[in-house]
């Protein structure tokens, strides 16, 4: 348990200052088989909440010492350092380099390392940017929980994301303000740094590192199991217990009444001789069945219930509908009259009927208000058809005698030709001013006679 | 701490594959490393013969920093000091650059020839076809005077590369 109240930590306590060393170094670090209990699956199952957030610290990766996932190709690595190629530069020559590697080579010669060609560092220049592309895709492995990334992405998994990756102490939002680093793993429980004793070897050290220090580095790490002997850790005691060979366990049917007791490896020896090897089967069997048959009764219980309360209804229902209509809906007034003369258990279900009366009364209206609708369409479409019909009468007679005047035009047009035919003046299609103007009594004779023409073409 | 990258990278190389006639012996630490090299093709004066080459490394390997220490300069330490070894079964190849007492005399070696681009694997390849080219069973000139009065380190030697033709 963590104590209430923190003790001020004291500064000459050698964990005290180890932010520094830790994020110069992180890449060099090998932190083997810190990790061998995180996949790579539940890395990003740690979510991060905008308090802890503000907790990343940034941590500077040294690219020529992390592991690369499979051969790198020869053509991204460095001729000089050897590695996959850091901040890629050309030279005149088209050799490409890292840059501080060309850097350190000019500093000695001022000759390209591979051809001999003369060269400064003005006739170096920044490599192609598919290169720095191929070099950023390259997966490579985080030096802190080995779950493996494109290289790019790196710095940016260990600051925000990589689990064994350092934090600042959530104390420093505290009244403590704590300046301590701790794993983010571990970042979720508050402030870690105050001491405590380790209850095997009584060695007062930090809670955070309690844990690691009671599985590695504890003097009193290991206790000889009492059952079995075999050393297991103290932190772990419980899961050994649950599998520990030696432990004295109940035989199986206990709970029937077998008193028989032994160590776990050899209760299957009692199996055989149990006197409730028979009984016990049999007793689970039934077991399951009574608790089935429970279950069925409760569910039995509960539909009978409900129609005992609907039956109730109905008989309140009938009752009510030999009044007249105007009682019923003082619901309210009816209450106390319908409570003493019904058996009704209570008001509740009183109500509970009321509201299914009003229910039925709903559908019915609703019922009543769509036959009226379908009526009310039925009328509409009965005076519409009509005028429907005599509409479409109309517009063929209009358009009948829209093709006669057209008819009658053309005819008058042809006789003013003719008329007019060997005169000079307008063309055949004649100008409709003095067509008009000049033609007016032709056009009226012909008109007169139109409907005979008519009649005979027809 | 950068001579300790390269030369892992390149022992790891080392012990995945190396090319025929050559075989590592020891590479203890990153100081000095040994090999074995053979002739592989029916040169008569390296026939079934192995030579023992030691490799010592500097800090600054493959590239050359002017380390200053209380006054004494060193020089730039770049290439590698490479010289054949003398034991029971491991004679020093008789060749025209090649001084009794195990020194070479080969410009990639020196610090004018030296390129940070070359490494253990192509050394090695180097002095063996030097040995496969040559045709002159004989020691360098002055060699006797040489190994009598020489007390400087390899590549501190200033030779005067004139011979392009062995």
């Amino acid at each position: 348990m963590p104590p209430t109240t923190h003790h001020p930590l004291d500064p000459s306590l050698p964990h005290s200052n180890s932010i520094e060393p830790d994020n110069d170094d992180i890449a060099a670090l090998n932190i083997p088989g810190s990790s061998s209990s995180l996949s790579s699956s539940n890395i990003y199952k740690h979510l991060r909440t905008p308090s802890t957030s503000s907790l990343n610290i940034r941590h500077p990766i040294d690219l020529r010492a992390i592991t690369y996932d499979g051969a790198v190709d020869e053509n991204l690595v460095c001729p000089i350092c050897r590695c996959p190629l850091v901040d890629p530069v050309l030279t005149e020559c088209d050799h490409i380099f890292c840059r501080s590697c060309i850097d350190d080579a000019l500093s000695n010669t001022k000759l390209c390392p591979i051809d001999r060609s003369p060269l400064d560092s003005d006739g170096v220049g920044r490599a192609p940017k598919m290169v720095h592309n191929q070099l950023d895709s390259l997966k490579a492995k985080c030096p802190r929980c080995t779950s493996s990334f494109a290289r790019s992405m790196l710095e940016n998994h260990l600051e925000k994301y990589c689990l064994e990756a350092n934090v600042k102490c959530p104390g420093i939002h505290s009244e403590r303000y704590c300046k301590e680093v701790v794993k983010r793993r571990m970042s979720g429980r508050g402030c870690l740094h105050y001491p405590v004793d380790c209850p095997d070897c009584k060695e007062t050290l930090l809670l955070v590192e309690m844990e690691e220090h009671r599985e590695d580095s504890c003097n009193e790490k290991l206790k000889a199991c009492e059952h079995c002997g075999v050393d297991i850790l103290r932190c772990k005691e419980s899961e050994h217990h649950k599998e520990c060979p030696d432990i004295i366990r109940p035989c199986k049917w206990v709970e029937y009444g077998c008193q028989h007791e032994a160590k776990r490896k050899d209760l299957h020896l009692h199996t055989d001789d149990c006197n409730f090897k028979l009984v016990g089967p049999m007793a689970d069997t039934l077991k399951k069945e009574i608790s089935i048959l429970r279950s069925d009764m409760r569910s039995l219980a509960e539909t009978n219930h409900l129609q005992e309360r609907r039956i109730k209804f109905l008989e309140s229902g009938q009752r009510a509908s030999d009044r007249p209509m105007e009682l019923m809906d003082l619901s309210l007034a009816n209450l106390p009259e319908s409570a003493n003369t019904e058996p009704l258990d209570s008001g509740h279900e009183y109500l509970l009927s009321l509201l299914e009366s009003q229910q039925s009364r709903l559908s019915q209206l609703s019922n009543e208000l769509a036959d009226f609708q379908g009526k009310n369409t039925m009328m509409l479409l009965n005076e519409t058809i009509p005028i429907k019909n005599e509409l479409s009468e109309l517009r063929s007679t209009q358009q009948v005698t829209c093709m006669h005047v057209r008819w009658l035009m053309r005819f008058r047009m042809q006789e003013n030709q003719r008329r007019f035919g060997g005169s000079p003046g307008p063309g055949p299609s004649g100008s409709p001013d003095g067509g008009s103007g000049s033609d007016l009594p032709f056009s009226r004779r012909l008109s007169d006679s139109a409907p005979r023409d008519i009649i005979t073409k027809l | 701490m950068f001579a300790t990258k390269r030369l892992g990278k390149e022992l790891a190389k080392i012990h995945g594959s190396l090319p025929p006639g050559i075989t590592l012996v020891t590479a203890e630490g990153f100081q000095e490393w040994l090999l074995d090299i053979k002739v592989l093709d029916e040169n008569p004066i390296y026939l079934n013969q192995t030579y023992r080459l030691k490799f010592k490394f500097s800090q600054s390997y493959p590239i050359g920093i002017i380390y200053v220490f209380l006054a004494l300069t060193l020089n730039p330490i770049q290439p590698p000091e490479v010289t054949f070894v003398n034991t029971t079964d491991r004679p020093i190849p008789i060749h025209p650059h090649i001084y009794s007492n195990g020194i070479i005399c080969l410009d990639l070696l020196g610090t004018q020839g030296w390129s940070p681009v070359q490494n253990v694997e192509s050394i090695c390849m180097s002095l063996q076809s030097m040995l496969t080219g040559n045709t002159k069973n004989e020691r360098p000139e002055g060699d006797a005077q040489f190994v009598a009065s020489n007390r400087r380190r390899p590549r501190d030697i200033d030779f005067y590369y004139h011979d392009n033709t062995v």
